[in-house]
């Protein structure tokens, strides 16, 4: 039909893309987000956002599957795209637009679909390899997010089959049915690419977590290290701002990021990032707002933004990067007893590198 | 106080008349479409600052309307459907609800001998839509966004019921038409500049907007929105627009002057008030991050509250020495 096809011509204007890093694939993500944003697409916050997923490349098996549970949340009109290099990233969203314009294509694939949600896998597990049900992120379907304890399972309780939340030791406000396992990641933007998770939830804070490292597929080419470039450095600030709230900050590092990817000249980007750096430092509600979230070391989260801005400022002067990146491991001694929001900010403003993590199934709590 | 509460508004010449109701479609388009045109400003702000052209933006609100009613619906595992839906949709009532006590020139569709009041009933009914939008999927992320806008909600509702009191003092009546016709001379932004901002920050808090938009922040995937999809997901965003308008609309009328102003007719004025009104919210939004709720609770009771109180008491001590 005529009409159906126009509402679809004028739809794929605003693709929203859900752009998935596969650990080292920061280059291939950056070259996508920067094709999203010249057309004037967005980037998607959650699956139910997305019209597109986007996986820049080549994942391992757990990180796959739970690629694939993202994308049976994709709600449709849909798309998949891989990405494994960051050359003829243009063409590749060339034809996912295509795909999503084609009405025929999209309607056969909504009537293979169920209409019910599928119940998932509980968010906690016993972290075996082939245990794909904590792949997930924290905006899946509620049957991830109720997932509860195995230990206290009883079927004749379970409203949808869903174990109830269930009361845990020391909950900090007494209530008995109020701690609920959520995992983060390892498919959520904004996020350290790979890392999962295993949160268990006061309410909206964080009691206690533990983390896994989901990685790349075994003998993939090992692309290219960006670890503090100025790139790299603008990448974090990006992001950083963005989970602050602060779109038009955060697309200005994201640009200057995307005009590095060219190497542009350092004498255009220097004054550009200046003028950043002067608007971040600034921002007094954005310095209300960070100042005292993470407070350890290294400063506040407010600090870690400007740090990350002056060593983009230092690798654009030539000078070259030193430091290593925060091991994965103090992440969950650091967010525990923190709210969500500030759980997000803090894992942001570390300087984490899950490429570096050499052990996958490292359990801490 | 009571002689002049039971008064027919006709201080400032303009009598505000009561419509039938079936006028309410057009206040509906007219809401709709001064929603819709905030919302191309948006896009197109959106659109410079991610280097493309400012009208290539303008047309992004269009495109995400077309892309949102093409868009399956989504469930999922035991939500609690009906309730999700009507919080969701609930929305873009409110704000009809809303304008309908706002004078439109010499017409309303709504004349309530308390319409001040009216209208914080209905933002107080906003605290349900949300809320329920974030309990409705049965997803940790959303609920949270729930009750992020609770939180907010503690914070800003009670400073803007006394912003919304100042003129309502000052007019000594409840009715919007009689604190429209009561600036006839003064506006009362000029006496009440404490009571304004309080009142913006207000709009700014129930349509969860700019600074106070954390239960749709990206850290939770979208809070509320996280689950919402197609036609869903566009009634809770063009709500959240149309709660913007709405705001605005009601805000030049307590303090603005409503349509008062030369020249042009009254409904023109009031247009184009709402509009310079609804584009500084548009431009707060783009100059500001979001502020963490804690935060924001904390400079709420403990600097606004007692700062609008302050401005009431002027405002009645103002009040009573004019006699």
């Amino acid at each position: 039909m005529d009409l159906r096809q126009r509402l679809a011509t004028v739809a794929v204007h605003r693709t929203s893309a859900l752009v998935v890093e596969v650990p080292g694939w920061a280059r291939t993500r950056w070259a996508v987000e920067r094709e999203v944003r010249r057309r004037g697409w967005r980037l998607a916050v959650s699956p139910a956002d997305a019209d597109l997923l986007v996986t820049c490349g080549r994942p391992g098996p757990r990180l796959a599957d739970a690629l694939d549970l993202v994308w049976a949340q994709l709600p449709g009109p849909r798309a998949r795209l891989d990405v494994p290099t960051s050359t003829a990233v243009a063409d590749a969203l060339n034809e996912a637009a295509a795909q999503l314009r084609d009405d025929e294509r999209q309607r056969r694939d909504a009537a293979d679909r169920p209409v019910e949600p599928a119940m998932g896998t509980p968010a906690e597990d016993d972290s075996t390899a082939e245990d794909d049900g904590d792949a997930q992120e924290d905006d899946d379907h509620g049957d991830m997010d109720m997932g509860g304890d195995h230990g206290d399972m009883d079927m004749d309780m379970e409203p949808g089959g869903i174990p109830l939340a269930s009361g845990g030791g020391g909950d900090r406000d007494g209530l008995d049915l109020d701690v609920l396992h959520v995992p983060l990641g390892p498919v959520l933007p904004c996020w350290p690419p790979g890392l999962l998770l295993h949160c268990t939830l006061h309410g909206d804070v964080v009691a206690e977590a533990r983390f896994e490292v989901l990685g790349a597929a075994a003998g993939s080419p090992p692309p290219r290290r960006t670890y503090r470039t100025p790139a790299d450095r603008l990448d974090r600030a990006a992001q950083l701002l963005t989970l602050a709230g602060w779109d038009d900050a955060a697309t200005q590092a994201a640009r200057l990021r995307d005009d590095l990817l060219d190497a542009a000249d350092p004498a255009f980007c220097v004054p550009v990032l200046d003028r950043l750096t002067r608007r971040v430092r600034r921002s007094r509600s954005l310095r209300w707002s960070l100042r005292g979230l993470g407070d350890g070391p290294g400063g506040d989260v407010w600090d870690r933004l400007l740090e990350l801005l002056e060593e983009a400022r230092a690798g654009l002067a030539g000078q070259q990067p030193a430091g290593s990146p925060t091991p994965v491991d103090v992440v969950p001694d650091l967010v525990a007893g923190l709210e969500f929001s500030a759980v997000r900010l803090v894992v942001a403003s570390l300087d984490l590198d899950p490429t570096a993590q050499h052990h996958p199934h490292a359990v801490s709590t | 106080m009571s002689e002049l509460a039971s008064s027919p508004t006709s201080t400032a010449g303009i009598d505000v008349v009561q419509t039938s109701a079936a006028w309410a479609p057009l206040a509906a388009v007219l809401l709709l479409a001064t929603a819709s045109a905030a919302a191309s400003l948006d896009g197109g702000l959106a659109a410079r600052a991610e280097g493309r052209s400012l009208r290539s933006g303008m047309s992004a609100p269009w495109a995400e309307t077309a892309r949102l009613f093409r868009q399956r619906r989504r469930t999922t595992l035991a939500a609690d459907v009906l309730l999700w839906r009507v919080g969701g949709a609930s929305l873009l009532v409110l704000a009809l609800l809303k304008v309908a006590v706002v004078p439109f020139g010499r017409w309303t569709l709504g004349d309530l001998s308390v319409g001040v009041v009216w209208f914080n009933a209905m933002d107080v009914a906003v605290w349900a839509a949300v809320w329920l939008a974030g309990w409705g999927p049965n997803s940790a992320s959303s609920l949270v966004g729930g009750y992020r806008f609770l939180a907010l909600a503690l914070a800003y509702e009670l400073p803007l019921m006394f912003a919304l009191t100042a003129p309502a003092v000052g007019a000594g009546s409840l009715r919007v038409g009689d604190v429209v016709a009561a600036q006839h001379d003064l506006w009362f932004v000029v006496w009440m500049p404490v009571a304004f901002g309080v009142f913006c920050a207000g709009v700014v808090g129930f349509s969860v907007w700019g600074p106070l938009s954390s239960p749709l922040g990206p850290d939770l995937g979208g809070g509320v929105l996280a689950e919402l999809s197609g036609i869903d997901r566009w009634l809770v965003l063009a709500g959240r627009w149309a709660l913007l308008t709405a705001g605005s609309a009601f805000g030049v009328t307590l303090f603005w002057g409503g349509g008062a102003g030369p020249a042009l007719p009254p409904e023109l004025w009031l247009l184009l008030k709402t509009g310079l009104l609804l584009a500084a919210l548009v431009l707060v939004q783009r100059r500001l991050p979001t502020l963490r709720p804690p935060r924001v609770v904390r400079a709420a009771w403990l600097v606004v509250l007692p700062l609008v109180l302050l401005q009431l008491l002027v405002v009645s001590v103002v009040v009573v020495g004019r006699g």
